[in-house]
């Protein structure tokens, strides 16, 4: 049996969880391509022109996996995995906004429910659809999706150690990675993983700054305590899970000396960084460090994103370099 | 003499500036650029070589900035290439070092930028829209058949106010065509579409900012009076305009240029006064090997390729190396 993943939204947080999963159950993985504009732009066709680049891409990706003869293609329903926060209204609809965007995926689409409190999503009841289609015994499921969650557990270790997403991956796989060595500023790179880590989305950006010898920080490379802990009982958290992620791992990097300014990159028409954009804009006016908006949608140019980029860099690492001179003299 | 040359390549100006050791700047041009960056630049070296007394000067530095940094950069042997914000900011320092907020509005982008103890602590620019700046101008005085050099002074002469929506040149366009059948005179229209440009860039780019003075306003559009007063009267203070307004990005290069040769020691990389005959030839390929369709952009230097950029994968790019 063959099994799709989009990679688009989510996937780029769960995918060794679900790879590690389905492939306990001898399904064959197929992943659809790196986004590139022939794909976000057959997403765009049929896809309701005023929502978000994100859902955009994601339709472009499941289309793309149509052509690749699977059996399935997976599409999960994220509604919670943490207790009184939810997720944004597009993921909660998502099988609905695919199904009746693309023909003919709607025999093809295998959904389940993500509910609960648990970051991992592996509640056998999440996951229960799929002992009929994979024709597997709850107790089988259960058994592999504890695999499949202290796999995805190691995988998060690599993350917090600094490395990104697609590295942790790589060293999973049993490659070497080495840590960049001699950053001369440090950025906190605010975005969800579907903007960030999507090269065609975000323009790579992660690559764009490390050039610029930039040691960058994202949320998933934080303890997740610290970011909990961040809010403290009398201060509201941020209704939307990964919202809160990123609004509290702001909170936490605006307080350490080390981050010398923010990136946040947001999708154009985003609802819940409307929100968090402003207050984590209006939070680093308080602690003094630099803070620049990136807002990406299909029309984006490479060229002025990068000028944008060059002229932040360059602002913070003058005004560090005069700081660190004046305190020589 | 020391001199370095600073390039900026803008969409509709390439400016080229030569200055001395003691920040003079000897030489300046403004040209159009026409759709034309390298004969532009070239054409600039041109003059730049006819100026300078060359028993006595020698080119030390370049910089180049401007959308079309990296081209020029290539083609002149550039020192350094630098982004807009950080050339324009350092020009606007060395001759202004008590600034704290820089208009600039040049042929397709904006931008303003926040200092603090000379330094830049924060900025913003246009994204995709160019409703406020330069081509708008130009656009419109076509449109209205005033020669756009007399523009400014015709704003200065309007007796009565009237509105012109300015948040996007399409519908600035149709209002303004209803407000001249309301009977407003041209000067009056001009006058309108001053304040609405300037309303629509203090909105658009300096929201949610500080801004405080002294201003400076620089860029191609500074030398329009009309805007200096619209912006004078929207702020409510006195705006700066410096000497050499126009030129302030390629200025800000050749500072640039000069502060790395001077931190690093190095021979300057300029080609010479010679680039300006090279045969130099940017073409541009779309790459067909996935599904990107990258737009490859390849330079040739008499007849051999010296810099390809453009593709996301770096198989161009990358094929230079060694």
């Amino acid at each position: 049996m063959r099994v799709g993943l989009p990679r688009a939204l989510i996937y780029h947080y769960y995918y060794p969880l679900w790879k590690n999963l389905f492939e306990q159950f001898d399904v064959q993985v197929v992943i659809s391509d790196i986004t590139s504009k022939e794909l976000i732009q057959k997403g765009i066709k049929v896809t309701v022109p005023e929502i978000c680049l994100p859902i955009k891409a994601f339709n472009g990706h499941v289309i793309n996996l149509l052509s690749k003869n699977v059996d399935y293609i997976f599409i999960p329903r994220f509604v919670g995995i943490e207790s009184k926060k939810w997720f944004c209204p597009k993921f909660i609809g998502l099988p609905e906004l695919v199904g009746y965007s693309i023909d003919g995926v709607k025999d093809k689409m295998l959904t389940i429910d993500i509910h609960g409190n648990r970051e991992d999503t592996c509640l056998l009841e999440n996951y229960r659809p799929l002992c009929n289609v994979f024709n597997i015994t709850e107790k089988e499921l259960k058994k592999a999706l504890k695999k499949a969650s202290a796999y995805w557990q190691e995988f998060k270790q690599y993350c917090m150690k600094g490395f990104t997403i697609e590295e942790s991956m790589q060293i999973l796989n049993g490659e070497q990675m080495v840590s960049n060595t001699h950053p001369e500023i440090t950025l906190g790179l605010l975005g969800y993983v579907y903007n960030i880590y999507d090269p065609f989305v975000s323009m790579d950006i992660i690559k764009r700054l490390r050039q610029m010898d930039v040691k960058v920080i994202t949320f998933e490379m934080m303890h997740e305590k610290d970011i909990a802990n961040v809010f403290s009982k009398k201060s509201k958290s941020i209704y939307w899970t990964f919202s809160n992620k990123i609004y509290g791992a702001a909170k936490v990097l605006m307080n350490d000396p080390e981050v010398d300014g923010f990136i946040h990159v947001t999708a154009f028409g985003c609802g819940p960084d409307s929100i968090i954009g402003k207050l984590m804009e209006l939070d680093s006016d308080k602690f003094r460090k630099p803070f620049m908006t990136l807002r990406v949608d299909e029309h984006t140019g490479e060229s002025h994103l990068q000028t944008r980029i060059e002229a932040f860099v360059d602002m913070i690492k003058r005004k560090k370099f005069a700081e660190q001179r004046r305190e020589l003299a | 003499m020391k001199i370095y040359i600073g390039i900026d390549v803008g969409s509709v100006s390439t400016n080229v500036v030569a200055m001395n050791q003691n920040y003079n700047v000897i030489f300046k041009e403004y040209i159009r650029t026409n759709g034309q960056p390298l004969d532009s630049v070239k054409k600039g070296l041109k003059m730049l070589e006819k100026n300078l007394d060359h028993s006595f000067d020698s080119v030390v530095g370049v910089g180049t900035t401007g959308s079309g940094r990296q081209l020029a950069g290539i083609m002149v042997g550039a020192d350094i290439v630098k982004n807009e914000i950080t050339a324009h900011a350092s020009a606007t320092i060395q001759f202004h070092p008590d600034v704290r907020t820089i208009f600039e509005i040049g042929g397709q982008d904006s931008k303003i930028i926040i200092i603090k103890d000379k330094m830049v602590v924060d900025f913003s620019m246009n994204t995709v829209c160019a409703a406020g700046t330069g081509s708008f101008l130009d656009h419109q005085a076509e449109r209205l058949g005033v020669p756009i050099q007399e523009f400014g002074d015709l704003a200065l002469t309007a007796k009565k106010d009237v509105r012109i929506a300015g948040r996007c040149t399409v519908f600035a366009e149709s209002d303004m065509i209803a407000k001249q059948q309301y009977g407003f005179s041209k000067a009056e229209i001009i006058k309108g579409l001053c304040d609405a440009l300037v309303r629509n860039y203090i909105n658009n780019l300096g929201r949610g900012k500080n801004l405080e003075p002294p201003f400076i306003f620089q860029g191609g559009v500074a030398a329009n009076k009309g805007i200096k007063a619209a912006f004078e009267k929207e702020i409510g203070h006195e705006v700066i305009i410096p000497q050499h307004y126009n030129v302030m990005g390629a200025i800000g290069a050749a500072i640039l240029a000069r502060e790395y040769i001077e931190k690093t020691g190095q021979k300057t990389k300029f080609r010479g006064f010679g680039a300006a005959d090279f045969d130099f030839s940017p073409t541009s390929i779309e790459c067909g090997a996935c599904a990107n369709s990258c737009e490859v952009i390849k330079v040739d230097l008499n007849g051999k390729t010296v810099a390809m950029w453009g593709d996301k994968c770096g198989k161009w790019t990358n094929s230079l190396v060694g």
